[in-house]
């Protein structure tokens, strides 16, 4: 292990569980270059995880505090999290698609709607990967996967006039970003803006699983034919919803949910303070 | 102390208050609405918060995240919510995370009556969540004042056990209007027999060792202690594992640190059972001042019963039925759920039960079931006769 990877991950952690080839661990390395390039410490950040190849693959790496929900609850677990830590206390979530976008989804719609200060970066691998390849909600359209022997056939996140980012512009979001797991600085430094906001912020990398999305539905295990495939989503003047970059940034607009409910709470506390809310201990 | 008359709702918010609760994150649902409509004043009064939540999944999600973070949390709700506890329960026991939850129970299933009272999720809130593997700490409140006390016990037993600790009301305890006493200093407080201790964090580095230890900090993020918790079995760093030594270790402590400290949560209330009485009555919650009612009546009338109010429900106080007696439940339900459990720690006494749907029995109804009894014939001359055990 390197000496830059000791300074962030437990050594227990180190090398990942991940398959040999998973981009997963291009996505994890962006974020922990963002935290060095913003000059956090250990303590500075927590991080929380939830379920499947994502969450299972970055759950107590970091070396600091750690925590991963059931699937699609840790928005909610950080919501009250948000609200007892203090301000400069920094909390980023790596998650995967199908809690993000699919069982979490209320959740993370409600925190873009508060404006939680948390940092959300979804590590996209198009399904659900960790149960064995199963069609997800940004599963391209007529792929054949676990579950969708025939081609998926059902309107996804990222098809024809729908983008999860917009639908997540609308709820409030702040900082929306979009990247492959295999770009370099530009994807940082949307990963910097997103952990630096004081407000709800996603930033959406899709990578490539070679075991089983590139096995079923690419027909393909070389990581280097997978790796091309993905490649050329985000090849210029191709999909525009596969655009790396900012998708949104209104940093700074709206007040940040735990911060405003603290101010609140303290001005309220000041004007209808009883004594019968005295604790005692 | 101050003298208040005000519903079984009120007395919860109070006894919160005082415990030290500072996040209340609930969903509206009736008859648990007016504990977060009261929290949501009281709260911001204190220097608390009030979240109201999405759903009931992310309420109980939302009070454990503040728990991590430091904050004593509750939430409250009734039976169509409970059930939705179901994911966050589990994180909660597994990651040992201190929080009081509210059940003001009614009639059902599914969404019944939402103003008529029940008793449905007794073996529910035994296990709230999948997997098993775990102990839960339920206590019952019958009235306003044990509303009060009760919650402020809760939060005392959920820091000690850092766990979940639930309240398992119904609907004529939360909403029914009842004076009561509320302490002003600590003095009062301790008087009534209560305690409130503070909220502490785990330091680490063990989180969850392999014995029945009580009174261990729970884990704590934010405070660059390295803590880690998930709903993954734990190794005693806090990693997930796959190994399944690490995880009878982890259940082994998730049972055996209830079970082994049983003295600090088992509660009941007996009446007249200083004689041996051929005939016992056993509720818990409203039903129970019915059957104190008919446990005097009968009395009076020469009759040699008596009564358990059991206060706390789980663990289960099996040593309560080792006497041998004629046992009779007396349960807010047609299904008879009590009853089994009686049943079961009765051995070869003979256990009935009466039940009711979404309403009291009279205490006229149990006289005569308790003078059949004692005649050695069940009568059951009314519906719940079919429900004869
Ligand atoms: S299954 Fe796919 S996404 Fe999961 S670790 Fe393996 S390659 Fe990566």
């Amino acid at each position: 292990m390197d000496r830059w990877a000791r300074r962030w991950l437990r050594e227990r952690k180190i090398p990942s569980t991940a398959c040999v080839g998973c981009g997963l661990g291009q996505v994890h390395k962006k974020v922990l270059m963002a935290v060095e390039q913003l000059k956090l410490g250990v303590g500075d950040v927590v991080w929380g995880t939830g379920i499947g190849c994502a969450g299972r693959q970055t759950f107590n790496t970091w070396k600091g505090d750690n925590f991963a929900g059931t699937h699609g609850r840790v928005y909610a677990i950080a919501t009250g999290l948000r609200t007892a830590l203090p301000d400069d206390k920094k909390i980023i979530l790596t998650v995967g698609d199908g809690d993000a976008f699919g069982i979490g989804l209320s959740h993370l719609l409600h925190c873009a709607r508060r404006n939680l200060g948390v940092a959300v970066i979804v590590a996209d691998n198009f399904g659900y990967q960790s149960t064995g390849g199963q069609y997800g909600f940004t599963t391209p359209l007529g792929c054949v996967t676990d579950s969708s022997p025939y081609g998926t056939r059902e309107q996804g996140w990222l098809q024809n006039d729908i983008d999860i980012l917009t639908l997540l512009k609308d709820a409030g979001a702040t900082f929306l970003a979009r990247h492959s797991s295999f770009e370099g600085q530009n994807a940082v430094d949307s990963v910097v803006k997103a952990i630096d906001n004081r407000g709800f912020s996603l930033v959406h990398f899709i990578y490539p699983c070679v075991t089983h999305f590139g096995a079923i539905s690419l027909g393909s295990r070389d990581k280097e034919a997978v790796y091309r495939w993905f490649e050329r989503l985000f090849q210029d003047g191709g999909d525009p919803r596969f655009r790396s970059g900012v998708y949104h940034d209104a940093r700074g607009s709206r007040p940040e949910f735990a911060a405003s409910l603290r101010e609140w709470t303290e001005r309220v506390s000041k004007e209808n303070s009883t004594t019968t809310g005295k604790r005692f201990d | 102390m101050k003298r208040l008359f005000d519903t079984g709702n009120a007395a919860i918010t109070e006894g919160a208050v005082m415990a030290g609760c500072r996040l209340f994150s609930g969903y509206p649902i009736t008859p648990a609405t007016e504990i977060a409509e009261n929290m949501s004043r009281r709260m911001p009064q204190v220097g608390g918060y009030y979240i109201q939540a999405e759903d009931e999944t992310a309420s109980f999600h939302i009070c454990i995240g503040g728990a991590l973070g430091g904050l004593k949390a509750m939430t409250a709700t009734s039976g169509p919510g409970y059930v939705l506890f179901s994911d966050p329960y589990g994180w909660a026991i597994g990651s040992e995370v201190p929080v009081v939850v509210v059940n003001s129970q009614r009639v059902g299933p599914v969404s019944g009556i939402t103003g008529a009272p029940g008793q449905g999720e007794f073996y529910l809130s035994r296990y709230p969540t999948h997997g098993g593997n775990f102990e839960t700490i339920v206590l019952a409140p019958a009235g306003v004042q044990e509303a009060f006390s009760m919650t402020v016990e809760a939060f005392y037993l959920a820091e000690r056990f850092r766990t979940p600790v639930t309240l398992l009301a119904d609907q004529i305890v939360t909403d029914g209007l009842e004076s009561f006493d509320l302490p002003e200093n600590e003095e009062e407080l301790r008087a009534m027999g209560l305690r409130v201790i503070p909220g502490k964090a785990h330091a680490g580095p063990c989180f969850y060792p392999a014995t029945s230890e009580i009174d261990i900090p729970p884990v704590r993020l934010g405070r660059n202690t390295g803590g880690a918790c998930s709903d993954w079995t734990p190794t005693e760093e806090g990693y997930d594992t796959e190994e399944v030594e690490a995880q009878v270790k982890h259940a082994y402590r998730l049972t055996r640190k209830v079970l082994d400290h049983r003295d600090l949560i088992d509660r009941y209330e007996g009446t007249c059972l200083e004689d041996d009485p051929d005939v016992v009555l056993v509720s818990y919650g409203s039903p129970s001042r019915v059957m104190a009612s008919a446990v005097k009546k009968a009395r009076s009338l020469g009759l040699k019963v008596g009564g358990i109010r059991l206060k706390s429900l789980w663990p289960f106080q099996d040593r309560l039925f080792a006497r041998r007696a004629v046992y009779l439940t007396v349960e807010l339900n047609l299904d008879g759920q009590l009853v089994r459990e009686v049943q079961r720690a009765a051995g070869g006494s003979a256990v009935h039960f009466i039940g009711r749907c979404g309403e009291l029995p009279t205490a006229a109804e149990l006289v005569e079931a308790v003078i059949g009894l004692s005649e050695g014939c069940f009568p059951a001359p009314k519906l719940w006769e079919r429900w004869a055990w």
